[in-house]
């Protein structure tokens, strides 16, 4: 029609959308239109409730009021086979890959074509194949999705959306857990299909990437739209400083003092289990250590080994210059002071349902909760100790932590390690999913731990943050040490010696084989 | 490679080999093991004996399926087996047995629709509530006969139960027309993959579009169709009916649907192993049966089978966990770095 021409057409339109959550008003009179045939990108701060609006348009959750209509269609949320129906798919920033099944199933999950009533085999290798090949991903459709490692999954929800052939894409976080080429590949299919008429909504941390593919970007603060304007007329400094408002980024403190050299709290030496090699690491008071590595490099394993996780493990470890047994159970590990905080928290860091302090607690409500009978109040004055330290306020140690931002539940598992007396911190990814602000915080809070004599052993996937928050860079390629970089060093040093590391172990393989 | 990953990476699939398969070995060991101590186990009379035996607990086993791979658990079986056998008994007196069969069938379905409804839409634990439902019905079934015996005296209505083609129970036919065709349907429908998208994950597929509620609901109702189903063999069988027919059925059905390696707790599992843990079950109770082994010590084997048939696929889990992947999560090591190329403050 020529009509439609003229008038642009809307593909979401949101009216004064409000949600509230016990405690906290999570959405607070929202009205956005989003033009059809555009990527939208929406940023803010962790808690600025682009997820919840996101989810509201997918279904997922309800709205309090307002109103939602997708290509015209009016959703009522919370139902999102309806939204599905209205032409909207999610990829949501928790994983929700179903791990029992295949790729293949996983992919077309809920959509699998059929021919007869029975499930048309060859379409679906054919969708799935399709699928997989614009995103430059190869994978057998008939391995069980639980045996794919975070970015396979990650990329199984990406095809799952793109390949809906729905008209409005949602996109959150897509690319956390992606490397460089994935999502540069990712971008491309975005180009791709906008140009056909999709339209995107990427909600993403990393403001480089929605600048550069994103037609129009909205930032949101607690609960509101900040502000909407084109992509053109945004400039990075311009984004952070709509996002966080009136408070602005803190560097983070450097070291202070010189370093002590005493002795180690922490020596490994001839660590060995499959895929680890280490055999000599040095840990020492007040220091935080960066892990840096390429994929497959074995930082989690490295760490989970060093934390007591890995059964399969032998080596060396004096604490404090006192040889003991190498651990092989997270307990033993802890006896020594050495303990992880993984990289899932939701699944592996926190019970969610329990409160805040009850999760400090977790692993020694003897103590947390003053003697064989427990109570909420004792924990609360119990774990307020440590959560003082780490700035985590009071009243949120009543909350059930899985309302908390991920910045707290951070705080709550440092927490946990604090009261256990644990001096060896091992952080995986504790950044993650975590917003600007929040992550200066976390890292204060590392630095602060430093300098009470703690060792601190982290990794991130994001190597400028590694490289900018630690005071030495352990650089590992394939479970070996191929490099020690001293604070000051740039990224590039780290991924020269990686990719040296890299091509070294592969040299070493054809040699060997 | 080194050795020690070469062993592990062949631990892992020689145990996923033994528990896709496990089962199987099992019951052909078993079925050699009878035939050789009891050469008359192994003859064509006795098999079919078996399967007209064991139609009503195969059909439920079907049913029972549907609901453990959705993540769920259906104790109700038995008293809704039990209210349809009645049904069918009482109607089968004075009308046609097709008439008496649709109904009862019907009573079945419904019976199991509400279980569904109880667990979707109040939110209640399918334990909890097919324990309350299974407790209403046989209630009502026992009010409605009094707990007398309802004898059917038109032999055509014996026909399903009683009667053989060529030595082949009718009974048995529709027990195996049953797995091929709701085992088809699980492996082969979208809506079979929509039961193991729910069960292996229900908030991904509810946000996937999967209509959750429906598909969660139906698995109970296809249960209790299956039950209403086994309630009229049964009844035809006997050619009567009684409220307390066999209360410990739902025991049986259980059993069978482990032992073919369906894991309870949703997302794994198959029609084809409920079969074959049939089989297992029925080769053991028909074995000790010939060998005159008294019945208090099948019930403790029973007992020991099934719960080592659920260790051994546990263990198997174990063995990966332990060796590989402790918490058995996908490495998050696999990643790349997050934004590089982001580097422009």
């Amino acid at each position: 029609m020529t009509v439609s021409a003229r008038t642009p057409e809307f593909a979401l339109r949101i009216r004064s959308m409000s949600k509230t959550y016990p405690g906290v008003r999570a959405l607070d009179g929202v009205t956005l239109d989003v033009m059809a045939s555009q990527v939208h990108g929406v940023v803010g701060e962790n808690g600025a409730g682009k997820s919840t609006l996101m989810k509201m348009v997918s279904g997922a959750i309800r709205y309090d009021s307002g109103s939602l209509e997708v290509f015209g269609t009016p959703l009522p949320g919370g139902e999102p086979h309806r939204a599905a129906d209205a032409g909207v798919a999610m990829v949501y920033q928790e994983l929700t890959v179903v791990p029992e099944m295949s790729a293949l199933g996983n992919v077309l999950l809920g959509r699998l074509p059929s021919r007869a009533g029975v499930v048309w085999r060859q379409k679906a290798h054919a969708d799935f194949d399709n699928a997989a090949k614009s995103l430059g991903f190869s994978i057998d459709p008939d391995c069980r999705a639980g045996d794919l490692s975070t970015a396979e999954q990650q990329l199984l929800e990406i095809m799952r959306a793109l390949s809906s052939q729905r008209k409005l894409i949602i996109l959150d976080e897509p690319t956390a857990s992606l490397g460089p080429e994935d999502v540069r590949r990712l971008h491309s299919v975005i180009d791709n299909l906008r140009s056909r008429g999709s339209t995107f909504m990427y909600i993403s941390h990393d403001l480089g990437a929605v600048l550069e593919i994103c037609d129009v970007v909205t930032v949101m603060r607690e609960g509101r739209i900040v502000e909407t304007r084109p992509a053109k007329e945004w400039s990075r400094s311009d984004l952070i400083h709509a996002m966080l408002g009136s408070h602005s980024l803190a560097a983070t403190t450097p070291r202070q003092g010189s370093t002590d050299i005493g002795e180690p709290l922490f020596a490994i030496e001839g660590l060995r289990a499959p895929g680890v090699d280490v055999p000599s690491l040095l840990l020492w008071p007040g220091e935080i250590v960066g892990l840096a590595g390429l994929v497959g490099s074995g930082r989690t394993r490295l760490l989970r080994t060093i934390a007591g996780l890995n059964m399969a493990s032998t080596g060396t470890l004096l604490v404090r210059g006192q040889r003991v047994k190498w651990p092989r159970t997270a307990r033993q590990a802890v006896k020594y002071g050495i303990a992880l905080a993984p990289e899932d928290r939701k699944l592996q860091g926190l019970v969610l349902n329990q409160s805040a302090a009850w999760n400090v607690a977790l692993g020694q409500f003897k103590r947390g909760g003053g003697g064989y009978f427990v109570s909420s109040k004792r924990f609360i004055s119990w774990a307020t100790s440590f959560t003082s330290r780490l700035g985590l306020r009071i009243e949120r140690l009543g909350r059930q932590v899985g309302t908390l931002s991920g910045g707290n539940q951070q705080k709550v598992i440092l927490s946990r390690l604090l009261a256990r007396g644990v001096d060896g911190l091992l952080l995986d990814e504790p950044t993650r999913g975590i917003d600007v602000g929040a992550k200066s915080q976390v890292f204060e809070t590392l630095r602060e731990l430093a300098n009470r004599g703690s060792a601190i052993l982290w990794t991130s996937s994001e190597l400028d943050e590694v490289v900018a928050n630690s005071d030495r860079i352990i650089v590992i390629a394939g479970g070996r040490v191929v490099a020690e970089l001293p604070k000051g060093s740039t990224v590039r040093d780290v991924l020269e010696h990686s990719f040296t590391g890299v091509e070294g172990e592969r040299q070493k393989v054809e040699a060997g084989a | 490679m080194n050795i020690q990953e070469f062993l592990l990476r062949n631990i892992k699939i020689a145990t996923r080999a033994f528990s896709s398969v496990g089962a199987f070995v099992a019951l052909v060991l078993l079925i050699v093991g009878v035939t050789i101590a009891q050469p008359h186990f192994l003859v064509y009379g006795n098999i079919m004996n078996i399967l007209s035996q064991w139609a009503p607990v195969g059909v439920m086993g079907i049913g029972m399926t549907f609901v453990v791979i959705i993540g769920g658990f259906d104790l109700s079986v038995g008293s809704i087996y039990a209210l349809c056998a009645v049904t069918s008994a009482a109607i089968g007196q004075s009308q046609s047995p097709v008439i008496a069969y649709v109904v009862a069938i019907a009573v079945g379905f419904v019976a199991g629709t509400l279980n569904g409804l109880i667990v979707t839409w109040l939110r209640v634990n399918p334990f909890i509530a097919t324990l309350g439902s299974s407790l209403a019905i046989s209630g009502v079934t026992l009010i409605l006969t009094g707990n007398a015996a309802i004898v059917v005296n038109n032999p055509s209505f014996g026909i399903l139960g009683a009667n053989r083609l060529g030595g082949f129970p009718y009974s048995g036919m529709l027990m195996i027309a049953l797995f091929v065709i709701l085992g088809l349907i699980l492996a082969f429908t979208p809506y079979g993959q929509s039961i193991y998208a729910v069960g292996g994950n229900a908030d991904a597929s509810r946000l996937a579009g999967i209509r959750t509620f429906f598909v969660t609901g139906s698995s109970y109702a296809i249960s209790g169709l299956c039950a209403g189903i086994a309630g009229c063999v049964t009844a035809s069988q006997l050619s009567s009916a009684q409220a307390t027919i066999d209360p410990n059925l739902v025991f049986n059905v259980l059993t069978v649907v482990v032992l073919g390696g369906t894991v309870l707790g949703g997302g794994r599992g198959a029609v084809w192993r409920t079969a074959i843990g049939v089989g297992i079950l029925a080769t053991l109770h028909n074995g000790f049966n010939l060998l005159n082994i008294n019945a208090y010590y099948q019930n403790i084997i029973q007992g020991f089978v099934i719960v080592a048939a659920s260790a051994s696929v546990d263990w198997s889990r174990f063995l990966i966990v332990r060796s590989a992947n402790p918490l058995n999560v996908p490495g998050p090591e696999d990643q790349l770095f997050g934004n590089q190329d982001n580097k422009g403050e």
